[in-house]
């Protein structure tokens, strides 16, 4: 039985938490009086006005929400977050129909970064922060945002936290889920406060710096430059993303350790960690080699930019600095790649998670074991701790669903008539919410000239990456719904 | 407060449930996984899966930050293990742990000894026992709480069919002349709990509870048609386990005649030697042929005590049918408890939830003298110390508000006095106040009646 009136009754509160979230840039746009203040107060008012009604109309039960009800309403959060998101930008001249709006509102919120704007500079400042803070909000999760400040739900909420976290090593910081939640957040709000000052004695505006440190906490992508973090030309600048970016892809539980119980052995320590900063140093240094080939680098700049975008792939944000287009193949099947891997588990960043591909190398080598040793019996460690069959099996289950989304994805978008490049890479790069890919949406390019179905098709994909595949996946599925 | 619990099985689950309702940072250490996953599910608690005997165990579930350790585990073993490693890892960690051994008195002394400070040793049976053994002698009666060091007196009833109260409300109730300072606190009506006013109706197979001064109980038992106390004369108890031996040894010592069930055949050997005169019995007790036999017709009493809620259940409505007077089924499990209300075994009890109870008043300490959780932990009876600074301290109990869902029920004046009061009278400081509350305003009440006014640093 699912009580859809305390989803209602929920998502209403989603609802008014987002238009609550749309002031900020409607602010700027009255401070600017520019053009984009209307669309941006009229979709502010409907979204609280349909808040409000739900909320309003319907009540929450006294009992706790079941496990069912917290998938279905994360799912249902998510897709509203990206339609009612959408608004501003179908109010305005600057999109062009709902399909662009909720593909880019989408593309924020899941911190994908894939925009269907040719040209950045052009969106006025109010939409432009709207666009941004979207990825600040769906960076942490904005059911988990919810959670820290909203904390009514009790025990549903423990299920809500596993739905938008799915598969994620359930570990929770706290014994109470709200303070493990505000404790998570607290680190999320204190590094985006450290990057803007960062920028800012660096010189960027404060504008600027407030909108880029969103973009790189939530590991989003959008900037406020079509040229992206190059169009700073400087590499300051470049070296402080990394840096941030590096911080946003990695588990915010260890850094809650490090930074504040000051326990740098948990961090440092941590097999994730450990692997994910080996996974950079490695990435860097084989396309740096491969660059060292080309015409008109300097070691620095080089170096500068193979670890530019090599960080910004594999913690999925999707900030470029150059155009990796015209890179050798190696270096850029290899950027492929790491799309699939993605950073650490409980940070902001998509993609599989270092930890998951740790632990398939590790089960295919027991299955190696168990080749020669018929009678032995192997346990899976990771980091001294042995891993249960269990967690193994919905691991192996996991990596097969996202490649059945990766393919099936990739039929649809076939048969729209793209071509097989785009194809792959534009699939891979909002199923693991990164943003640019190759082909004819590369660094350079924007995913403007797509199919509307494919932008329907990119949409979803980067909700169902998002939210790791089986939330919003066993929806669709006939035994979710049988009573 | 930060609160470690050991043991993740019914009697953690619910400590662990009520703890983090009322806002403690609470963490379980539990080594099976499926219950671990369990306990995830449906509690907002951390969940450590391990041992509550491993030293690394509990440092991993952060002994060293923890205030208080519940060592609640089904192994007596386990819980003093657990308080051993809790002593050695931090001496200003407060422990309790539940003991099921016969032995448990033996072993609060030598835990005393031995320097290991356990604050409180729960054990249930022995606890239980005084609550059975007084309500068998009140045909009617299916339970009895004291407050106030026994000066006030909570019972249950249920109104049957016939009672002369069956259809009344509480205020032609209140008219017909009942004794003064009684009250009545608390109405269970299938699965609802109503805290009730003046209008609230009286029907039939509620399971009412009275407040009075333990003096007029008598009195007030009377005025709601119930026969006086009478002598017990023959007991049968089902099941020989602790609590079983330790009614019929209590028993024994009033000189009643019991015969005591039980299937296990060298356990019976071993029973036959702890008790005297009791008869033991080498039989199954939810077996209507061996009942009649053994003459269960006619008995005082048909305490169903053995492991299994359902056999206590089933055998419960076996006595009535063959003629028991009075029933008590051990039950374990909550949610069975309404439901053996409605099949009319009046009395019900439970060590888990004694134990559950035991360690809230332990929690609450300082604040609050006791707790009794009634039903599936819906309603609540608590007993808290009225500080000069309270809010509700001085003004006229009309005037006061309280949450909806609360009453005061008695008020325990230090001088001895006892009083049910009325809207007229006056809480004062230092009085020992009794509160009838759903559960779900407990905290809502507990803050309100003990907040003190903020002092403002200067």
């Amino acid at each position: 039985m699912i009580r859809f009136a305390a989803l209602a009754h929920v998502t209403g509160l989603a609802l008014l938490g987002l238009a609550a979230a749309m002031i900020a840039p409607a602010a700027i746009a009255l401070a600017d009086s520019s053009d984009d203040l209307r669309p941006l107060l009229y979709s502010l008012l409907i979204t609280a006005a349909a808040g409000a009604l739900l909320a309003w109309r319907f009540r929450l039960p006294s009992t706790e929400l079941t496990r069912r009800e917290g998938i279905l309403l994360v799912t249902v959060i998510w897709f509203c977050a990206a339609a009612f998101g959408g608004l501003p930008f179908y109010f305005s001249h600057h999109y062009q129909g709902f399909t662009d709006a909720f593909f880019e509102a989408a593309s924020g919120f899941t911190t994908t970064g894939a925009t269907v704007l040719p040209l950045v500079e052009a969106l006025p400042r109010g939409l432009q922060f709207w666009r941004i803070q979207s990825h600040w909000l769906g960076g942490m999760g904005i059911v988990l945002l919810g959670i820290a400040i909203l904390p009514l739900l009790g025990v549903g909420s423990m299920h809500l936290y596993r739905a938008e976290f799915s598969g994620a090593k359930s570990e929770k910081l706290k014994p109470r889920i709200a303070e493990a939640a505000i404790a998570l957040w607290r680190i999320y709000v204190a590094l985006t406060l450290a990057q803007y000052v960062v920028l800012r004695l660096a010189g960027v505006g404060s504008y600027e710096a407030v909108c880029h440190a969103f973009s790189t906490l939530g590991t989003g992508g959008f900037s406020t430059r079509t040229d992206s973090i190059a169009g700073f030309r400087q590499p300051a600048v470049e070296y402080i993303v990394i840096f941030f970016m590096i911080l946003a892809g990695s588990n915010f539980a260890r850094q809650y350790q490090l930074w504040v119980e000051r326990k740098p052995r948990a961090f440092f320590w941590d097999v994730e960690i450990r692997a994910y900063a080996g996974g950079i140093a490695v990435g860097t240094a084989v396309i740096l080699a491969t660059l060292l080939g080309h015409e008109g680098y300097s070691l620095e700049a080089a170096f500068r930019s193979s670890l530019f975008q090599v960080t910004s792939i594999v913690t999925t944000t999707g900030f470029v600095t150059d155009d990796y287009e015209k890179w050798k193949p190696l270096a850029q099947i290899l950027l492929l790649a790491l799309m699939y891997v993605g950073g650490c588990t409980g940070s902001s960043a998509g993609g599989l998670k270092v930890s998951r591909v740790v632990l398939l190398l590790k089960v295919v080598m027991r299955e190696f074991k168990a080749i020669v040793e018929r009678r032995g019996v192997f346990a899976v460690r990771v980091g001294g701790q042995v891993v249960p069959d269990a967690s193994i099996r919905s691991l192996l289950n996991l990596v097969y669903l996202a490649l059945l989304v990766n393919f099936a994805s990739c039929f649809l978008l076939a048969a729209m008539g793209v071509d097989l490049l785009t194809t792959i890479s534009a699939v891979a790069a909002c199923m693991f919410n990164i943003g640019p890919a190759l082909g004819s949406v590369g660094p350079m390019e924007n995913y403007a000239h797509l199919p509307g179905g494919a932008k329907w098709v990119l949409s979803c994909c980067m909700i169902a990456g998002r939210l790791e595949f089986y939330t919003m996946l066993v929806v669709a599925t006939p035994a979710f719904w049988r009573k | 407060m930060r609160i470690l619990i050991v043991g993740g099985g019914e009697v953690g689950y619910l400590t662990a449930r009520r703890l983090s309702r009322e806002g403690n940072e609470v963490t379980i250490v539990e080594p099976d996984s499926e219950r671990c996953a369990h306990l995830e599910e449906s509690l907002d608690v951390r969940v450590v899966r391990g041992s509550a005997s491993s030293v690394d165990d509990l440092r991993e579930a952060g002994l060293k930050q923890a205030e208080l350790l519940i060592a609640v585990t089904g192994s007596d073993e386990v819980n003093l293990l657990a308080c051993l490693i809790a002593q050695g890892e931090s001496a200003a960690l407060r422990r309790v742990a539940s003991l099921r051994t016969h032995e448990a008195d033996r072993w609060r002394a030598v835990c005393e000894q031995a320097g290991l400070r356990i604050d409180l040793i729960i054990h249930p049976e022995s606890e239980l026992t005084s609550r059975i053994l007084r309500v068998l002698r009140m045909p009617g009666v299916s339970d009895i709480v004291d407050y106030a060091g026994g000066r006030v007196k909570l019972f249950g009833m249920s109104v049957d069919e016939g009672s002369w109260a069956a259809g009344k409300t509480l205020a032609e109730l209140d008219r017909a002349g009942p004794p003064r300072n009684s009250l009545i606190a608390m109405i269970f009506r299938g699965t609802e709990v109503i805290i009730p006013h003046g209008s609230d109706v009286l029907l039939p197979n509620d399971q009412i509870y009275i407040v009075t001064r333990s003096s007029d109980l008598d009195k007030v038992i009377e005025f709601m048609g119930l026969h006086a106390r009478e002598a017990l004369e023959r007991v049968i108890i089902l099941g020989g386990k602790q609590l079983g031996i330790w009614v019929a040894q209590e028993l024994e010592k009033m000189r009643v005649d019991v015969k005591l069930f039980e299937r296990d055949s060298a356990r019976c050997h071993k029973i036959a030697q702890m008790l005297e005169s009791t008869v033991v019995v080498h039989g199954d007790g939810t077996d209507e042929a061996t009942l009649t036999e053994e003459n269960v017709k006619g008995a005082a009493a048909f305490l169903a005590f053995t492991a299994h809620d359902e056999d206590n259940i089933i055998a419960s409505l076996l006595a009535r049918r063959l003629g028991a007077q009075k029933l008590v089924a051990l039950i374990n499990r909550l949610n069975y408890i309404p439901m053996a209300h409605r099949l009319g075994i009046s009395t019900t009890i439970s060590p888990r939830l004694h134990i559950v109870d035991r360690i809230l008043q332990f929690v609450r300490k300082g604040r609050v003298l006791s707790v009794t959780t009634f039903r599936e932990e819906e309603a609540e009876a608590i007993e808290l110390v009225a500080s000069p600074q309270s809010r509700y301290v001085g003004k006229k109990l009309k005037d006061v508000r309280l949450p909806r869902g609360a009453i005061v029920g008695a008020i325990a004046r230090p001088g001895g006095e006892v009083t049910v009061p009325r809207g007229e009278e006056s809480i004062q400081a230092g009085d020992s106040v009794i509160f009838f509350t759903l559960e779900r305003v407990v905290r809502e009440l507990e803050s309100a009646f003990l907040r003190e006014p903020e002092r403002r640093p200067r």
